[in-house]
């Protein structure tokens, strides 16, 4: 009947080593699966639960959308400076127009916020999605490590999604504040230019520093219409563009608690 | 066999379930990727399935009776569990969306085309691993896979006599067709390349891997899928879809082929079972008598 295929294995018997070939596979098979176990086990549990600090963004993109009359050049501006070519579904800024709302709210621009505590880095598998150190902490893709997974996409709490995914290249990509345009000639990053903000001849949109007061899912209540402290700073302001010093000085408040709560949030 | 049906159905249920789990749980609120949270496994698969071959005991093909014995129970573990394996792995890296190909998915399918991959990973590596630990072993049953000085001459005929050129007769074919065996090496080459690369995209979910190292393995991972495709389709056309194949189909899952069937189309396969120290025979002339 059937016999033993291993005939080879007194032949392969190394009085060097002393080990037979299949005494070789079976240690080494016995010896990596021992490895690979302990390793996941004592890994698991020698390892405290760890935390890692986000650092905030150096720089965030605020739009006004009183002054913002759709004409859409911002969209046109960001696809042609990433990607060199004009296609809106390649902005990283969107501007959706609700045809039956009246002013203001007929129109919305969809910036990313960078956010404190970014949920699109959170839920990244790969790093791919990452606060980049090197230019500012902007919350951006590293393209090249993106497998298309769509967590990003899906993880963005505002609508439309600021992380967005690009179907022409095949992944993931969002604003990141021009640190990384191919296709225009001056330095981005929070402490260079935006595309958007060169081209908007409206100037709805700008550049701050400081972390802007959320107001709900629609965006920041910025005012860039007038010329006073508040609207300087894109601090909130009441309809009719004014604050107190003292409102002020509670809006800033609110802002560093709303800071603080996100680095605790993510302390936790 | 009937014990071999039992483990075969449960091993498959398993594989089903393990697969279903993988889907419905990419719907879940809050679960990660099973790559991010078993990425181990895959690690793991490979040992395993290299430990499993030290502990195997082939089975050397004999001839009883009026049969063969081709496949001996390792032969169809490592032959199912690489193949079905690789079946999924290509229907659920198409649909995520090859280099050249859109993704046929959106959203939370992605997530679970990615989680059916992995258990197909998991499955494949410990398959491939299992045939590699076996064939490093038996330094024999690997070199029988080798294309010889005859594949090209012993290809034309064989498939010249196929398509009823009377010039031609079968030629004394071993275990394997020489085109078998040059088809082995495109499936040996791309096998390895998907290995490589996918070990590099399992390892971005745990290392920060450079993203030019992932721009180079992204599409030489595509591309080898590609080959492995190309050979997965021909192996199923000629093994299981066209009537030829079929007593080979039958043998991958009773391990027996007829003496008959062997002897017509394995004629130097029989020779060297019936020779005294089962090496391969010196080459043979066209007059070997076909059956």
């Amino acid at each position: 009947m059937a016999e033993n295929d291993d005939r080879n294995d007194e032949a392969d018997y190394s009085p060097q080593s002393g080990l037979s070939r299949r005494q070789f596979v079976t240690g080494l098979g016995g010896i990596g699966l021992g490895a690979v176990l302990g390793g996941v086990i004592t890994g698991g549990l020698a390892q405290p639960a760890s935390a890692v600090a986000i650092e905030g963004s150096e720089g965030y993109l605020v739009v006004d959308g009183h002054k913002c009359i759709g004409c859409d050049s911002c969209m046109m501006a960001c696809s042609l400076t990433h990607h060199g070519d004009l296609s809106f579904s390649q902005s990283r800024i969107q501007i959706t127009q609700n045809p039956f709302a009246l002013y203001p709210d007929d129109l919305t621009v969809a910036q990313c916020r960078q956010c404190p505590f970014p949920a699109c880095v959170e839920v990244c598998p790969t790093g791919a999605c990452h606060v980049d150190a090197a230019n500012g902490n902007v919350r951006t893709v590293d393209v090249g490590k993106c497998i298309g997974c769509e967590r990003c996409v899906n993880a963005c709490p505002f609508t439309p999604s600021r992380a967005i995914w690009n179907g022409l290249e095949k992944h993931a990509e969002k604003c990141d504040l021009c640190a990384d345009t191919p296709f225009w000639n001056e330095k981005g990053g929070a402490g260079g230019k935006q595309a958007c903000i060169t081209v908007c001849h409206m100037k709805a949109i700008t550049l701050q520093k400081d972390v802007p007061v959320q107001a709900g899912d629609v965006g920041y209540n910025v005012n860039l219409r007038t010329k006073d402290g508040s609207a300087q700073l894109n601090l909130p302001t009441g309809d009719d563009g004014f604050y107190t010093p003292a409102e002020i000085a509670a809006a800033k408040a609110a802002a560093a608690a709303a800071a603080a709560a996100a680095v605790a949030k993510v302390g936790h | 066999m009937g014990r071999r049906l039992l483990i075969g159905a449960i091993a498959a249920v398993a594989f089903v379930l393990g697969m279903v789990y993988a889907w419905r749980i990419a719907f879940a609120d809050g679960t990660e990727l099973l790559f991010d949270s078993g990425w181990w496994l895959v690690l793991l698969a490979p040992f395993l399935g290299v430990l499993a071959a030290g502990l195997t005991r082939r089975t050397a093909p004999v001839i009883e009776g009026d049969r063969v014995l081709r496949h001996d129970g390792p032969a169809m573990l490592e032959h199912w569990t690489h193949g079905i394996g690789t079946l999924v792995l290509l229907v659920t890296g198409i649909a995520l969306g090859a280099f050249f190909i859109p993704s046929l998915l959106s959203q939370q399918q992605v997530w679970a085309a990615m989680n059916v991959h992995f258990i197909a990973v998991v499955v494949f590596m410990f398959g491939t691993f299992y045939y590699g630990a076996n064939a490093f072993l038996s330094r024999k049953r690997f070199r029988e896979h080798l294309p010889t000085k005859n594949a090209f001459k012993f290809t034309v005929e064989h498939y010249g006599h196929l398509l009823g050129n009377k010039k031609y007769d079968m030629p004394p074919e071993e275990k394997y067709f020489e085109s078998e065996k040059i088809a082995y090496l495109l499936a040996l080459g791309s096998t390895a390349l998907v290995i490589v690369t996918g070990l590099l995209k399992v390892a971005a979910h745990v290392f920060d891997v450079p993203a030019w190292i992932m721009g180079v393995a992204t599409p030489t991972h595509d591309v080898a899928m590609v080959a492995m495709g190309l050979f997965f389709v021909a192996h199923v056309l000629f093994g299981a879809i066209l009537p030829m194949g079929w007593p080979m189909l039958r043998s991958m899952f009773t391990g027996y082929v007829s003496l008959d069937y062997a002897k017509s189309e394995h004629a130097g396969w029989v020779e060297q079972i019936e020779s005294d120290d089962g090496e391969p025979i010196p080459i043979r002339t066209m007059e070997h008598p076909a059956a």
